[in-house]
């Protein structure tokens, strides 16, 4: 099943997004974690992948794990200097991050990451996953990490945050 | 994750978020303490310590690297830019994503507190409809705005054919994002 249209839902005319908007990024995060606290961090994130990323969940609704697998192709040849590898098998497509774009720009830029920065890696692609029916577990971070997007009733372990690493 | 090549999109999402949170004054603190004062601190660093010269290195980068429509006109008192077809609210319209009441607001918004820090006014216009300019000049400089091509020439972005908009917003001499009057 293959489409002629983009696996993202908004596209710009230029085929790579400008990097130093990882520096709003990461300022956002720490604005809502430093008024709001944890929880409010964790509901932005949620709302964004459920409300703002809602026709990326309609798609991997339609398509299943092959849109996945689409999408996440199509959103790392987007990022500048992404390095990631997606593949997809029977009953998953496992997304291999070698250097994650944000956090390569940040050290270059010198700034200082926020702590959970890799969190959003988790809480935002489940609230997209979930209205799919499917579900997603990270392990790694702070540079480099694996994702692995499943359906919902194939993966009974829940997400540990000790497998995500704390950026630094 | 949440990438760079759509930010336009959730960066504008996150001002309509943060503003049933909080109302329009927590919009105006996120533009200035997690843009002016954060993500763009290099720009302050830039235009803070160097003025003008300050400011043609930071658009000159910044401008190039989002592939932006833009005309610059640089001398020693004043920084005009044109902006022909803005990349950021062109990526809204393009995608019919609408969440906040003006997307456009954002930039006064994080530029202005950092040129009333480095002792900067600022005379704007933008039209909703990705087009733009922009004087900074020395607050103790009491000149007014350039009249229409007068000071970028044929490159005034206000003698476009598709300038003139339902509303355009006016500033005037001023840092403040708020401090705005729509002209029709």
């Amino acid at each position: 099943m293959t489409r002629e249209i983009s696996p993202l839902p908004y596209t710009d005319t230029k085929p790579v997004g400008a990097a130093d908007f990882y520096t709003a990024i990461n300022a956002t995060f720490r604005f809502i974690f430093n008024r709001f606290g944890r929880d409010g961090l964790l509901h932005y994130w949620h709302e964004l992948g459920a409300r703002y990323y809602a026709p990326v969940s309609q798609q991997w609704s339609k398509g299943g794990l092959h849109f996945v697998a689409e999408y996440w192709r199509a959103f790392f040849d987007a990022e500048p200097s992404a390095e990631a590898e997606v593949s997809l098998h029977a009953n998953e497509v496992c997304v291999v991050v070698t250097t994650c774009p944000a956090i390569r720009h940040l050290r270059a830029q010198g700034r200082e990451i926020v702590p959970t920065f890799c969190q959003q890696c988790y809480f935002v692609s489940e609230s997209m996953a979930e209205p799919a029916g499917l579900t997603v577990r990270v392990k790694g971070g702070n540079g480099s990490c694996v994702q692995r997007f499943m359906k919902r009733s194939d993966c009974s372990a829940a997400q540990s945050m000790e497998d995500i690493a704390t950026a630094l | 994750m949440i990438g760079c090549y759509d930010f336009c999109g959730h960066y504008e999402w996150t001002f309509g978020w943060l503003e049933q949170l909080g109302g329009h004054e927590l919009v105006r603190d996120y533009w200035l303490e997690a843009i002016s004062e954060d993500s763009q601190r290099h720009a302050a660093d830039l235009i803070v310590n160097h003025g003008l010269e300050g400011m043609r290195k930071y658009w000159q980068h910044t401008l190039e690297e989002e592939a932006a429509d833009h005309v610059i006109t640089s001398t020693d008192e004043v920084y005009r830019i044109d902006m022909h077809q803005c990349p950021s609210k062109g990526f809204l319209i393009k995608n019919g994503l609408k969440q906040y009441s003006d997307y456009c607001d954002h930039c006064m918004g994080w530029i202005g507190p950092l040129m009333k820090k480095a002792g900067f006014v600022i005379d704007h216009e933008h039209n909703h409809c990705g087009q733009c300019w922009w004087e900074m000049r020395r607050k103790a400089d009491p000149t007014p705005p350039s009249a229409p091509s007068a000071l970028s020439g044929k490159n005034d972005v206000r003698l476009l054919s598709n300038w003139k908009s339902a509303t355009t917003d006016h500033y005037d001499r001023t840092t403040d994002p708020d401090d705005k009057t729509a002209v029709s």
